[in-house]
C-alpha cells in the first residue's frame, strides 16, 4: 500500500474532507468560468504566453531585472536550495524579532516559518487561514485557502485553543477575530514577509496580490520588507504581468481581480525592501523539455479545485506544501529523493486539471511521465507488480494468448465476481460486473420524473458605455459608485490615475498608493475621470507610471472560512469611487482608442 | 471501397464479449463491410501505471492487426485516446511515424457513426428513458461529447437525460481503481448519487470501462442500473 494511499484512506475515514470540500468547489469552479468567460476573449493565451516567455528566457530576464532592481533600490539576492533561502531570510531580517509573515507558498517549500522560530524569532502567520492553520499544526490545505479542510465549528474550537473566547462560529465573527490578533501585531513588528506573484524585469517591480489587507500592512508597516518567490516568478514587462492578473484570480477565487493588486517599486524613506529568488531545483525542471512548463504555473489553484481526487481525500494527504495535481506534478520533481514518487499515481487521469489549467500546463500528461519515470528508477511498484506486468505483456504480445486471457477472464468473473473485493476488504461496495448482465425493458421506464434543469445563464449583457460596466462591476463588489461624495471625518480622498470597467477596479499611483493612510481611513473615496476608464486589467499599462502602483478592486476581504465572504478586514470595509457624469465629459481614451 | 476493421477491446471481450456484436450490426447497417481485431490491447493499463516497454509491446500487436486497415472502429473511447494520443510517442524515429500513421486510421465508434454518411439510413426506435455517462477520455481527450448527443438525439422516442455534474470522473481511471481504491468508491458513490438524481434506469456512455466501474458499484450496493455501450443501444433501437 503506497504512503499516499495509507494517507488519503485515513483522511477519508476521519475527516470525510468531500463533504466539506466537493460542494465548495462545485460551486466555485461554475463560478470561475462565469468570471473568466466575462473578461478578455483570448486572456488565458496572452498569460501562457507571458508565462512561456518568461520560462523560456529566465536567465536573461534574471540578468534584466538585477539592474532593474538597483534602479529600484530593491536587494536581490538567489539561493540555490531550500537551506540557502533560509539562511539568506535570516541574513537579511539581521536584529529583527517580530515579524509578520504573510501566505507565501515557496516560504512553505523551504520551511520558512519552522526555521526562523526554531532561530528564536516570533513569527506571526497574519493571512486568515495560514493563522488558523497554525493553530491546528497540520499545515496548508490548499494553495489559495488553506483552511478549506476545517468547517467554522473546528476553527471555533482551534481558536479557543488560543485563548479566543467566542460566543458562536459566525464566520464573520471568526474572520474578524483573527484580523484584530493580527492588526494588533503589526503595531509592533520589525520585518513583514511576503510571496511575489511576478517580478518585472523591466522596471522592478514586485507584483503582489491580496484580499485582505495583510500584505499591504506587511510591506508598508515593518522598517523591513523581505519577499521570497520561485526563480520563475520573474516576467518581462508589466504587459506580462498584468495579462497574468487577468486569470489569476479568475481562477483561483471567482474573483474579477483580488482586493488589491500590488505593483511595489522601490522602498520608502527610512524602509528597506529584498526578494529572494529561490531556485531549489527549478533550474532543472527548467533544462527538461519533459516538465519545463510546470514552471509556468501562476499558483491559483484551478487544478486542485476541479480535481476529484484533490476533493475526497483533502490537501492533506498530499503531505506536501504543494496539493492537488499540480503538487503531484511539481512535489516529486522538487524533492527527487523519492518520498513522493507516489503522488502522480494520485489521479484518474480524468484530465480536468489540464482542462482547467489557465496557463495551458499539460498536467495529466506530465503524470504519466513522472509515473514511467518513477517506475524505471525502481522508487515504486515491488517484485509482484513488475512481475504481473511482464506476465500482462507476453499474454497480449499474441493473439491466441491474449485470447485465451480473456475467456479464462469471464469464467472468472461468471464464478468469481462477486466475491472479489479490489482493496482486499469487506469495505470495498464494488464487485466485477457481470458479464452477461438481463436486459429488463422496464427499466427503460425511469424511476423518477427528470430533475428540473439548471437554470441556464444568460450571457450577461454588457453595457456600450465603460462608465456603466464599471458601475455595474464595482457595485457587484460592494463598492458605491456615485456622481457627488460629501465629505466625511476620517475620509480619505484619493484620485485613481485610471479605472477598469469590466472589474470595476481603481489604479492608484505614486503617493495616492501609500499603504499606511489607506488602510487607517474610515473610509475610502477615490475620485475617478470617465476618460481614464479601460476596458479590462491589461489595457492599464500605459497608466501604471514608474513608481509604486496599487490595483483597488472592492474593500478588502476574506473567503478563508468556508469560502463564505466577509469584507472589510484590514482597511474600511467602505470604498466609494466618484465617476462623474459622463455628459460633461469628452470619451477621449478608452481601451480601443 | 475503404477496409475497415472493428476493434473489440481486451477487456470488453473479456467483460462483456456480445458488445461486438452490436457494434458490428450496426457498421453493417450503415453498409460497412467490417472485419474483427480481437485479442488485442491498446497497452493502457500498463502505460497509466508507468510501464511503458510493456504498454509498447501490447500495443504493438494491436498496430500490426490494425496495419491492413483504412479505418479501425473501437467502442471505446479510452483505446482510442490511448492509440491516438499516446502509442506512437511508445516508439522512436521511424517506427514511431509509422506507429503514427496507423493510429491516425483509429476512430471512436459513435463519433465515427455520427459522422457516417449513410447515418441517415439507419431506422433508430426505442421508447424510453436513458442517462448519459460523458466520460473523461471521450470529453476532454478526444472532444466527442457533441457526436454522442447528436447521435442519441436521432433516435425515436428517446428521452435522454444529463447529469448534473456530468464533467466529474465515475473514478475509475484504469489501475486507480485498485491502487487507490478508497479514493476511486468515493468517486464513484458520487456519481451513482448524480445518476440516481437523475432518475433514469439505463446509464449509457461511449466508454464501456466507465460502465463497468459504475455498474460494479451498483451491483455491490444493490442499486438498480442497467449499463449499456452506445453500440447496444443503437442496436437495441435498430428497427
Amino acid at each position: 500500500m503506497s504512503a499516499y494511499r495509507e494517507r488519503a484512506a485515513r483522511e477519508i475515514r476521519e475527516q470525510r474532507p468531500g463533504a466539506t470540500v466537493t460542494p465548495i468547489m462545485r460551486g466555485l469552479v461554475a463560478d470561475s468560468a462565469r468570471m473568466l468567460a466575462r473578461g478578455r476573449p483570448g486572456a488565458a493565451e496572452r498569460a501562457a504566453a507571458a508565462r512561456a516567455h518568461a520560462v523560456a528566457n529566465l536567465e536573461s530576464l534574471h540578468a534584466q531585472l538585477r539592474e532593474s532592481f538597483g534602479r529600484q533600490r530593491v536587494g536581490y539576492h538567489r539561493a540555490a536550495t531550500a537551506e540557502e533561502a533560509v539562511a539568506t531570510v535570516r541574513r537579511l531580517l539581521g536584529d529583527a524579532r517580530r515579524v509578520a509573515k504573510s501566505k507565501t507558498m515557496v516560504g512553505e517549500e523551504v520551511g520558512l516559518t519552522h526555521a526562523l522560530r526554531a532561530a528564536g524569532l516570533d513569527v506571526l502567520e497574519t493571512d486568515i487561514g495560514e493563522y488558523i492553520v497554525d493553530v491546528e499544526g497540520r499545515g496548508p490545505s490548499h494553495i489559495t485557502a488553506p483552511a478549506l479542510h476545517l468547517d467554522r465549528s473546528r476553527i471555533r474550537t482551534l481558536l479557543a485553543r488560543t485563548g479566543a473566547d467566542l460566543p458562536d462560529d459566525d464566520p464573520v465573527r471568526l474572520s474578524r477575530y483573527v484580523r484584530d490578533v493580527v492588526g494588533a501585531y503589526f503595531q509592533d513588528c520589525d520585518a513583514g514577509i511576503t510571496g511575489a506573484n511576478a517580478v518585472v524585469a523591466s522596471s522592478g517591480r514586485v507584483m503582489v496580490v491580496e484580499n485582505e489587507g495583510n500584505v499591504s500592512l506587511g510591506v508598508s508597516h515593518p522598517r523591513l520588507h523581505v519577499a521570497i518567490t520561485g526563480l520563475e516568478k520573474v516576467v518581462a514587462d508589466e504587459a506580462a504581468a498584468l495579462a497574468i492578473l487577468e486569470v489569476l484570480a479568475p481562477s483561483a477565487t471567482a474573483q474579477p481581480l483580488t482586493s488589491f493588486s500590488h505593483f511595489l517599486a522601490g522602498p520608502m524613506p527610512g524602509q528597506e525592501r529584498h526578494v529572494v529568488f529561490v531556485d531549489n531545483g527549478r533550474s532543472a525542471i527548467a533544462a527538461d523539455a519533459r516538465y519545463r512548463d510546470v514552471l509556468k504555473c501562476i499558483r491559483c489553484g484551478a487544478c486542485m479545485n476541479g480535481c476529484p481526487v484533490y476533493r475526497a481525500a483533502g490537501g492533506l494527504s498530499y503531505q506536501s506544501p504543494y496539493m492537488g495535481p499540480i503538487g503531484a506534478v511539481i512535489s516529486p520533481l522538487l524533492w527527487p529523493d523519492g518520498r513522493f514518487a507516489d503522488l502522480p499515481f494520485a489521479s484518474s487521469l480524468c484530465g480536468r486539471c489540464t482542462e482547467a489549467c489557465p496557463v495551458g500546463i499539460p498536467l495529466h500528461r506530465m503524470l504519466l511521465d513522472l509515473r514511467a519515470g518513477a517506475v524505471e528508477r525502481h522508487e515504486v511498484a515491488g517484485r509482484a507488480e513488475r512481475l504481473a506486468w511482464r506476465t500482462w505483456a507476453i499474454a497480449f504480445g499474441g493473439a491466441t494468448r491474449a485470447r485465451a486471457v480473456s475467456a479464462a477472464a469471464r469464467i472468472g468473473l461468471r464464478s468469481g465476481g462477486r466475491l472479489f473485493r479490489p482493496n482486499g476488504t469487506g469495505d470495498d461496495p464494488r464487485t466485477l460486473p457481470d458479464p452477461a448482465p438481463t436486459r429488463d425493458p422496464a427499466n427503460l421506464r425511469p424511476a423518477a420524473a427528470a430533475p428540473p434543469s439548471q437554470p441556464v445563464v444568460q450571457p450577461e449583457s454588457v453595457p456600450d458605455s465603460l462608465a456603466e460596466l464599471f458601475r455595474v462591476r464595482a457595485a457587484a463588489l460592494g463598492v458605491e459608485v456615485v456622481e457627488k461624495c460629501p465629505a466625511r471625518k476620517g475620509d480619505r480622498l484619493l484620485t485613481a490615475a485610471a479605472g477598469v470597467a469590466s472589474t470595476g477596479s481603481a489604479l492608484l499611483t505614486g503617493e495616492q498608493a501609500a499603504r499606511r493612510p489607506l488602510l487607517a481611513a474610515k473610509r475610502v473615496v477615490v475620485e475617478l475621470d470617465p476618460a481614464n476608464l479601460v476596458r479590462y486589467p491589461g489595457d492599464l499599462e500605459p497608466y501604471l507610471g514608474e513608481g509604486d502602483a496599487l490595483i483597488l478592486t472592492g474593500a478588502s476581504r476574506t473567503a478563508d472560512i468556508e469560502k463564505q465572504i466577509v469584507r472589510g478586514i484590514h482597511g474600511s470595509e467602505e470604498l466609494v469611487v466618484v465617476l462623474r457624469g459622463e455628459e460633461a465629459m469628452p470619451r477621449l481614451l478608452s481601451s480601443e482608442a | 471501397m475503404a477496409r475497415i476493421a472493428l476493434f473489440d477491446p481486451c477487456y470488453l471481450g473479456a467483460i462483456r464479449s456480445r458488445d461486438a456484436e452490436h457494434a458490428l450490426r450496426i457498421l453493417r447497417a450503415l453498409g460497412d463491410e467490417p472485419e474483427l481485431i480481437d485479442g488485442r490491447c491498446c497497452g493502457q493499463p500498463a502505460f497509466n501505471s508507468g510501464f511503458r516497454p510493456e504498454a509498447r509491446d501490447a500495443g504493438r500487436q494491436l498496430l500490426k492487426a490494425a496495419q491492413p486497415y483504412d479505418v479501425v472502429v473501437a467502442a471505446s473511447g479510452s483505446c482510442v485516446s490511448m492509440v491516438t494520443h499516446y502509442l506512437p510517442a511508445l516508439f522512436e524515429g521511424r517506427r514511431a511515424e509509422g506507429a503514427g500513421r496507423i493510429a491516425g486510421r483509429f476512430h471512436e465508434f459513435a463519433s465515427y457513426v455520427a459522422h457516417h454518411p449513410n447515418v441517415e439510413r439507419l431506422g433508430l426506435r426505442l421508447e424510453g428513458t436513458v442517462a448519459l455517462h460523458d466520460s473523461c477520455h471521450g470529453r476532454r481527450e478526444l472532444g466527442i461529447t457533441g457526436d454522442v448527443l447528436a447521435l442519441l438525439g436521432r433516435v425515436q422516442g428517446l428521452e435522454v437525460r444529463r447529469l448534473a455534474f456530468e464533467d466529474e470522473c465515475c473514478g475509475f481511471g484504469g489501475s486507480f481503481a485498485v491502487k487507490l481504491p478508497e479514493i476511486s468508491v468515493a468517486l464513484m458513490t458520487a456519481k451513482l448519487a448524480d445518476v440516481a438524481a437523475s432518475g433514469a434506469r439505463v446509464l449509457v456512455s461511449a466508454d464501456f470501462s466507465c460502465l463497468a466501474h459504475i455498474e460494479s458499484g451498483a451491483r455491490g450496493m444493490g442499486v438498480t442500473l442497467e449499463t449499456w455501450t452506445i453500440a447496444e443501444l443503437l442496436s437495441r433501437a435498430l428497427e
